[in-house]
């Protein structure tokens, strides 16, 4: 889509979103404005950012369009725990959710096969739990109980991953085995978690048709995908999701490796101090959405910091390329006035082949403290050499490194890499 | 003195906003909010002191366990207790294990109790003994016959829930005591978790042996349940754990246990929660009881009749306001998940209510077939909160309406 065709996509959004829901009819006129107001770009900058509370609060009755009520057909609700357990709930037109995933996963040829004329994807979950750890995350729930309206199995997790038992994970392997899926639906650091025990049992996992893995949820570190290539082999096709619950697929990775983003079904802006930012300058993300009739959403802060790159992509896919920076309440915060973004710290890190896993978390000091899980692979100078790294990085803030053989997950299940008790007070 | 009204204002975590909406705070029957008095207190002995008690001869040390045994004496003199018959537990599920595992039962032994009890109540005499339960009828009323014939074989323990957090009612507790010592020895354990929040209770007017509560759920801190038991009885109780503070000697060969109610409480206590736990029950002593009551009607009459007045909700409970706290659990049409809707209801309105099983799975099954949401109210809450609440939930339901087709 072009420019000028997607901004008037975006004018009849917010058209639409202004006659249909209560909450965005009250944003605009709060502030004085109607849809005739916005003419053209600089226009659209006058319509305040919605963020997530606003739909939050205001779910469903504000924010739902005239004539859907949640149990309408192709209405599908959820209840999302947040990447940052900003907890969420909402709904999403079936077919909006389709079509947005169509468009992201279009970038990567390997992904070609997953969906062919009238087939169905089998697609398994193993993710951080959505449900409270007395249901699913206790491993006692059957296979049957686990299996959502739309056909996936939700594997058994624990919330508290390296805590898991072995009879759990060779649940989830066994599991595995029976569904026999297209698509394997996971969290890197899980799923991570999940080959280590897997090489350690002797289990492969595998289908007799062709298995397809996305990872979404979290970051994706680079630890996590080195151990995932490793044990999967090249075979596969992996690809790494930009996605928000409540939005579905936001973009990609292609087949040579860079993530796209999806601006045919959203608008898209990348700012930072309420402007928008130069590419190769990181931003927060802003999202419009284009003809969403259930739930519109106008100037969505989605709280997600990417840098738009602006370079062609040689997988020949028209969608932007962005570098994911990551939450913008895990970003470490540095004395100096200066941010370093989960992605940034994930760079300094690298594929670390000693390491299974790790931890950046600053505390409300500013310190940081970098935690470990090594594995047989470590040398002596590994962890020094990484600390120096770090120290250079995150200067100057102190960095301490520490082997340890236990991370918690939060309590939501999730796994962030990298944390900052500083940011999560406060904005960026 | 019993001249103050509650205030919403004592309890700061009313004044929270979520985003940019109050809350109402209506699962009183999980746990209650805290009013300032209790925080300050349990702050108070952060700041000023901090140190362990009943192992040293330290200024600090002496005030902080002269502030714990204060505190006992408050509890104990709210229940009409000697000071050494109340033990300081972490909560009712340790207290009422405690005296499951103490009694030494032989394996086998026998225990009534009642259907719409706690899994507190249940499980760990259902790991001690054979456990009976009495049947309830379909709003939750005790079916008294049952139980008089289920006593007719004497027990050796019948263990009584006040009042249930599913349906609210109060049972007849000195009635149904009266039975059991007519009927046999039975010794009597009764579960006040629910009941000792909503009004005073008296031990010795009761007549019961055992008696287990839980200070959270009456404005204190999380973390401290007791146990009161007759003075003799305690002291015939086994340890259920052993350890430092519960012993006066130790030597090669053996040890000498503490006197009750020492000997039960095993290593360092909950010290702050214990102090502020006492502030709890001075916030409740100040409270003018009769307007109190009225209160509570009003909210109980509230829950109940707003849920008579909506066919789509089935109330799990009597329908009438007769001996039974504010609480009403609503079971609702299959298209609204409970859980879901608790989500909802606490994020898009601001009610805090609760969902599920309510740690009595057998009641809820029996009279709900499935989960229910409960809604709970205290002495902050008011009635237009209520309606408020059925006001959102009649809200929420038609956004959850079967599908109109399209």
């Amino acid at each position: 889509m072009t420019g000028t065709a997607a901004f008037e996509a975006a004018r009849q959004e917010i058209a639409y979103a202004f006659e249909n829901t209560a909450f965005f009819r009250k944003h605009m006129e709060d502030n004085g404005l109607h849809p005739a107001d916005i003419k053209d770009a600089d226009d659209f900058l006058r319509i305040p950012p919605t963020a997530k509370p606003d739909y939050r609060r205001h779910f469903p009755a504000g924010v739902l369009a005239k004539g859907y009520t949640l149990n309408s057909p192709r209405v599908m609700r959820f209840q999302s725990s947040g990447t940052s357990g900003d907890r969420l709930n909402s709904a999403i037109l079936s077919y909006d959710l389709a079509r947005r995933q169509a468009t992201a996963l279009a970038v990567n040829r390997r992904f070609d096969d997953l969906w062919r004329p009238g087939s169905r994807p089998r697609t398994c979950r193993f993710a951080p739990p959505n449900c409270s750890d007395v249901e699913c995350a206790t491993g006692l729930s059957t296979l049957e109980d686990r299996t959502l309206p739309d056909g996936t199995v939700v594997l058994s997790v624990a919330h508290d991953l390296m805590a898991t038992p072995e009879w759990q994970i060779v649940k989830a392997l066994d599991e595995l085995e029976i569904c026999e899926p297209d698509l394997l639906l996971v969290d890197s650091t899980h799923f991570a978690f999940l080959t280590r025990w897997a090489r350690r049992l002797g289990r492969r996992i595998s289908s007799p048709r062709t298995l397809h893995l996305v990872s979404g949820y979290t970051l994706m570190t680079r630890v996590a995908r080195r151990e995932i290539d490793a044990f999967l082999g090249a075979d596969m096709p992996v690809g790494d999701m930009i996605g928000m619950s409540e939005l579905g697929y936001l973009g990609f990775e292609c087949h040579k490796g860079r993530r796209h983003i999806n601006d045919q079904d959203f608008y898209l802006e990348f700012v930072r101090d309420g402007r928008a930012v130069e590419l190769g300058t990181m931003g927060e993300l802003y999202v419009t959405t284009l003809d969403d009739t259930l739930v519109p959403r106008i100037r969505y802060a989605t709280g997600d910091y990417f840098t738009p790159l602006g370079d062609a992509c040689d997988c020949g896919s028209d969608l932007p390329v962005v570098r994911i920076e990551g939450r913008a309440t895990q970003a470490v915060r540095l004395r100096s006035g200066r941010t370093v973004s989960p992605g940034a710290v994930d760079a300094v890190v690298g594929d670390a082949p000693w390491m299974d896993l790790y931890k950046l978390e600053q505390d409300p000091t500013g310190a940081c403290t970098f935690r470990y899980v090594a594995n047989s692979a470590e040398q002596a100078g590994d962890a020094p050499a990484l600390e120096t790294r770090l120290s250079e990085a995150l200067e100057p803030n102190p960095v301490r490194v520490e082997a340890v053989d236990y991370i918690a997950c939060e309590r939501s299940g999730k796994f962030q890499a990298c944390v900052s008790h500083l940011s999560a007070e406060g904005a960026w | 003195m019993t001249v103050k009204e509650p205030c919403r204002d004592d309890f700061p975590a009313l004044g929270r906003e979520i985003d940019g909406r109050g809350i109402s705070y209506l699962d009183n029957g999980a746990t209650t909010l805290k009013p300032r008095s209790v925080i300050q207190a349990v702050c108070g002995y952060y700041e000023s002191n901090g140190a362990n008690i009943h192992r040293g001869k330290h200024r600090l040390s002496e005030e902080a366990s002269d502030a714990y045994e204060s505190s006992r004496t408050v509890i104990a003199r709210h229940i009409g207790a000697a000071a050494n018959e109340v033990v300081l537990l972490r909560n009712t599920s340790e207290a009422l294990n405690l005296v499951a595992a103490g009694l030494d039962l032989a394996p086998g032994a026998r225990v009534v109790g009642c259907l719409d009890a706690h899994h507190s109540q249940l499980l760990p005499w259902r790991r001690v003994g054979h456990l009976d339960l009495a049947r309830v009828d379909a709003h939750g009323r005790l079916d008294r016959d049952h139980f008089r014939k289920l006593l007719s074989d004497p027990p050796e323990v019948v263990v009584l829930t006040h009042c249930s957090n599913v349906t609210g009612v109060v049972h007849p507790v000195r009635e149904l005591v009266a039975e059991v010592r007519a009927a046999c020895d039975a010794t009597i354990v009764l579960d006040a978790a629910q009941s000792l929040p909503h009004g005073r209770l008296n031990v010795r007017d009761l007549d019961v042996d055992f008696m287990a509560f839980s200070m959270h759920k009456m404005l204190g801190p999380t973390g401290v349940g007791c146990l009161f038991g007759r003075s003799e009885r305690l002291a015939a109780l086994r340890p259920l754990t052993v350890g430092g503070g519960m012993v006066d000697w130790v030597d090669l060969d053996g040890s000498v246990d503490r006197r009750i109610p020492f000997r039960f409480e095993t290593g360092t206590p909950a010290v702050a929660s214990v102090i502020g736990s006492a502030a709890a029950i001075r916030y409740l002593e100040e409270l003018d009881p009769d307007k109190r009551h009225r209160r509570e009607q009003d909210l109980c009459a509230a829950l109940v009749d707003g849920a008579l007045a909506r066919p789509a909700l089935t109330l799990i409970g009597p329908p009438d306001h007769t001996d039974r706290i504010a609480l009403a659990s609503l079971r609702l049409d299959a298209a609204a998940p409970a859980g879901e809707v608790a989500r909802l209801l606490s994020d898009s309105y601001g009610y805090m209510v609760r969902s599920g099983h309510m740690c009595a799975q057998p009641v809820v099954t029996e009279l709900a077939g499935g989960e229910v949401l409960r809604v709970s109210a205290y002495l902050y809450n008011e009635v237009p909160e209520i309606e408020g609440f059925y006001q959102a939930l009649d809200e929420l339901l038609t956004w959850l309406a079967p599908p109109t087709g399209g």
